[in-house]
């Protein structure tokens, strides 16, 4: 049985359908990505989640129990982190995560195993001491982070978590969350930086305008976006030279005389060709284009030193899918 | 990588046996604690605000202390001491009535604007526990500063022409004004939600802090300086003092309530609180009337003025009753039944208004009727019951306005109690100047029959050329009644009607 169910979730704020008969579901150990424009209903969708607000209509079940009619019993199993990591001045990291743990109902000594458990996971301890307020961006993320796992939740609820962090911080947010999954906690993250949600996600939820627009494992959703357009995207890079300029512009030329190429682009120094194959294409009919492709371009003199097809990610694919609308 | 607990250090073993055990008292008497009060009062005492204050506070007495030490040095028997109880009174005010209470404010409306607030909601504190750790800690902090002027306001004492009891009658006032102020000032915080709204309520409650420092200080400063010339704690003082610090604690619980319902979430019943308390304060206020009427050889102006004073006041408190959201969260429905009053929904807020209004009125004239039933008690009980029938009306013709129409565009809380404000200013203000227009007197009986203000007058006024000796008759009572009974009834079928819509899947 999935650890998380929502089916028919909707939510009306007077005239406007914020979300709309949404349905999905998550196992234990899992990572779902939650992925949608500006004004999507994604946060609408966790704060419903998260038991801070009430569905219109629909029903939420967080290990059988019904999150809309018994909220007090299904917080417990929930960790949520909002989009504001919602620190307080004047306060330490520890003394953060103690009130927290008081708050959870956690006393004497298990508290404090507790808290230097979830600041050992996090990282925090060498920063136990130091205000929060005088912690970076990617440390108030932790100890937000740590914050939501102190009641050792088997759901955890993230709104943007890595929203503002820099590379590395991100690397390590992804560490802890597979950590987090590895250790059987179901994860749902809402993200607008799609190629860190294709690393870090085993699922993906698609929504716009409050509806779901596709759902299922990351890799089948890149690959029914690109059977459906029978799309090939090629990258070729030629070598630099004193000619390049005048060397890209006669390839441009050159492939836009081709039978199958739809579009090409010129990106960071290589060139980006849209090839359309036949209803019916497979992966044969598309590696033999581009060798057709390449073979041209060689047979006309042209210094080809790269050329390769290039990988449809989570972008392209909510690309397909949605529409830029807003709820 | 593991959230898991590890075993605790062996920090604790090397602490003495008899230490540890003291510590571990300490610890339990902690975990016993409210979470919220610890950490505000030791984010409170770590403020630049706090230190500044009790410093400059200090500092301020010892100035005056050393001030009254010179001045009284030479004087064989000093009467200055009421001056010097004042002034440190004021330096005390400065912060009990100001800084405690902007702080108390300031504190919570950051918690909403952080969203800090929705995170200790989920951990299952509850909004009560987390409000009411808040106000225990800025009293706490209070007390602190307190602790400073204390000895001070004890030393004035001794410098003559201050007696104990004033000195404690202060005391007591000024610790209700505070904790009123606190909650009063904890439930602005949770007003309004927008920036623009926000800054408003910051406003207006700066001005009205600044105002009520001044006249608290008026107060405290006539009463000081009344004693000083033999003005005596009797019988009507006490009276009124007691129905003072009645109101204040019953009000400021009132508020409390209100705060805790406002931030609590729509799956909770937030309303049970808030309507019991109101319920709790108008039978136990009516009670401490009929003691007091009674006490007072069944005085009819003792009921006549509870029945008017206690009408505003249910007419105040049913307007925010009445613009509830209309129905209730599914968990809820299953258990409300018509007679649930308490639960969430502006139908069994509206049916609790008007039930209360009416409980009331008709209280208060039993009282006057049986004082006596002289012309004047049947005036003011037709007053205070037409006080009760105007806000009925309207309290309904704002719900009437706001939620009849299907657009629902002034439909939220905020758009009824606006326009209950602009109904009963209409109605107040445009039958006086149409009876001028007419050639009329401006409070003529028959044009400002449904005026909340002149018609509720003109109910308890005298006329000498009648023989009653009553300006109105009780037949016109009637028209407004037959009036407030069918706006009631519309108002309660649109409610019904919204809720039905609302509940619909």
């Amino acid at each position: 049985m999935s650890l998380l169910e929502v089916k028919g979730l909707r939510r009306d704020y007077g005239a406007l359908r914020a979300v709309d008969d949404v349905t999905f579901s998550l196992e234990a150990g899992g990572i779902l990505g939650f992925i949608g424009p500006n004004g999507a209903g994604k946060s609408t969708t966790l704060r419903i989640l998260a038991t801070l607000d009430v569905p219109t209509a629909g029903e939420v079940l967080l290990d059988g129990k019904s999150l809309v009619d018994a909220p007090d019993q299904a917080r417990p199993l929930l960790g949520y982190m909002p989009d504001r990591y919602g620190t307080y001045d004047d306060v330490t990291v520890r003394e953060f995560l103690d009130f927290f743990a008081r708050a959870y109902g956690l006393k004497g000594a298990q508290r404090r195993q507790r808290v230097d458990s979830v600041m050992e996971f996090t990282g925090l301890i060498p920063l136990a001491e130091k205000l929060t307020t005088e912690l970076s961006k990617g440390m108030r993320q932790r100890v937000a982070l740590g914050r939501t796992l102190l009641h050792d939740p088997r759901l955890l609820l993230l709104d943007e978590p890595a929203d503002g962090l820099d590379p590395r911080a991100r690397i390590e947010l992804r560490e802890l969350l597979r950590a987090l999954a590895d250790q059987g906690k179901a994860v749902i993250i809402s993200s607008h930086i799609l190629t860190e949600l294709a690393e870090i996600c085993d699922s993906c939820v698609i929504i716009e305008q409050g509806r779901l627009l596709a759902q299922g494992r990351v890799e089948d959703l890149l690959r029914s976006g690109a059977d459906a357009s029978q799309v090939v995207e090629l990258v070729v890079r030629l070598a630099a030279g004193a000619e390049g300029e005048a060397m890209g512009a006669r390839a441009e030329r050159l492939l836009l005389e081709q039978p199958r190429v739809k579009d090409v682009t010129r990106e960071a120094g290589a060139l980006r060709v849209r090839l359309e194959l036949e209803q019916g294409s497979g992966p044969m009919q598309a590696e033999a284009a581009a060798a057709a492709l390449l073979a041209t371009l060689v047979a006309q003199g042209l210094p080809v030193c790269a050329f390769s097809p290039r990988e449809r990610n989570l972008e392209d694919a909510f690309m397909t899918v949605t529409k830029g609308r807003v709820a | 990588m593991s959230t898991q607990a590890s075993p605790a250090s062996g920090a604790s073993e090397t602490v003495p046996v008899a230490s540890a055990g003291v510590s571990d008292r300490w610890e339990k008497w902690g975990d016993r604690l409210n979470p919220l009060v610890v950490k505000e009062v030791r984010q409170g005492l770590r403020t630049r605000v706090f230190w500044v204050c009790f410093g400059l506070l200090l500092l301020s007495c010892l100035v005056l202390s050393l001030i009254a030490y010179v001045n009284t040095q030479g004087t064989s028997y000093s009467r200055e001491g009421r001056t010097y109880f004042f002034s440190f009174f004021v330096c005390l005010g400065l912060v009990h009535f100001g800084v405690i209470p902007f702080n108390a404010y300031r504190s919570l409306a950051r918690e909403r604007e952080d969203e800090t607030w929705s995170l200790l909601l989920l951990t299952g504190l509850g909004p009560r526990r987390i409000l009411g750790g808040k106000v225990t800690s800025f009293l706490v902090q209070a007390a602190l500063y307190a602790s400073a002027v204390g000895p001070f306001l004890l030393f004035s004492y001794f410098l003559n022409g201050i007696d104990l009891p004033t000195i404690l009658m202060v005391l007591l006032l000024g610790g209700a004004w505070l904790v009123f102020l606190t909650f009063a000032s904890v439930c602005a915080a949770t007003l309004a939600d927008g920036r623009m709204g926000r800054a408003f309520v910051r406003f207006a409650l700066v001005a009205a802090l600044v105002v009520t420092f001044f006249q608290t200080l008026t107060f405290i400063f006539v009463m000081t300086e009344g004693r000083g010339r033999g003005f005596s704690f009797d019988r009507d003082f006490f009276l009124g003092m007691s129905a003072g610090l009645w109101l204040l604690l019953s009000d400021g619980w009132l508020l409390f309530e209100a705060a805790v319902a406002r931030l609590s979430l729509v799956t909770e019943n937030y309303t049970r609180h808030p309507r019991r308390v109101l319920v709790g304060q108008a039978l136990l206020t009516f009670l401490g009337v009929t003691a007091v009427w009674w006490f007072l050889d069944r005085d009819k102006d003792v009921a006549g003025i509870a029945g008017i004073l206690g009408g505003l006041h249910l007419i105040f408190t049913g307007l925010f009753t009445v613009s509830d959201v209309d129905g209730q969260s599914r968990p809820l429905r299953a258990g409300t039944r018509p007679w649930s009053l308490f639960r969430p929904g502006a139908l069994r807020g509206f049916r609790l208004a008007v039930l209360l209004l009416l409980g009331w009125a008709a209280g208060c004239a039993g009282l006057l009727w049986a004082s006596d039933v002289s012309a004047e008690s049947v005036r003011m009980g037709m007053a205070l019951v037409a006080l009760a029938l105007y806000g009925i009306i309207y309290l309904s013709v704002a719900l009437l306005l706001g939620r009849m129409p299907k657009s629902g565009r002034f439909a939220s809380p905020a758009a009824v109690r606006l326009l209950f404000v602009a109904a009963g200013a209409l109605g107040a203000g445009v039958p006086p100047l149409l009876s001028v227009f007419l050639g009329l007197e401006a409070g003529d009986e028959l044009i400002n029959l449904l005026n909340p203000v002149v018609g509720t007058v003109n109910f308890g006024r005298y006329d000498w050329n009648d023989p009653s000796g009553l300006r109105m008759p009780p037949e016109l009572l009637l028209c407004v009644g037959l009036v407030a009974l069918l706006c009631a009834f519309a108002a309660d079928r649109v409610l019904v009607r919204r809720e039905r819509e609302a509940h619909a899947p």
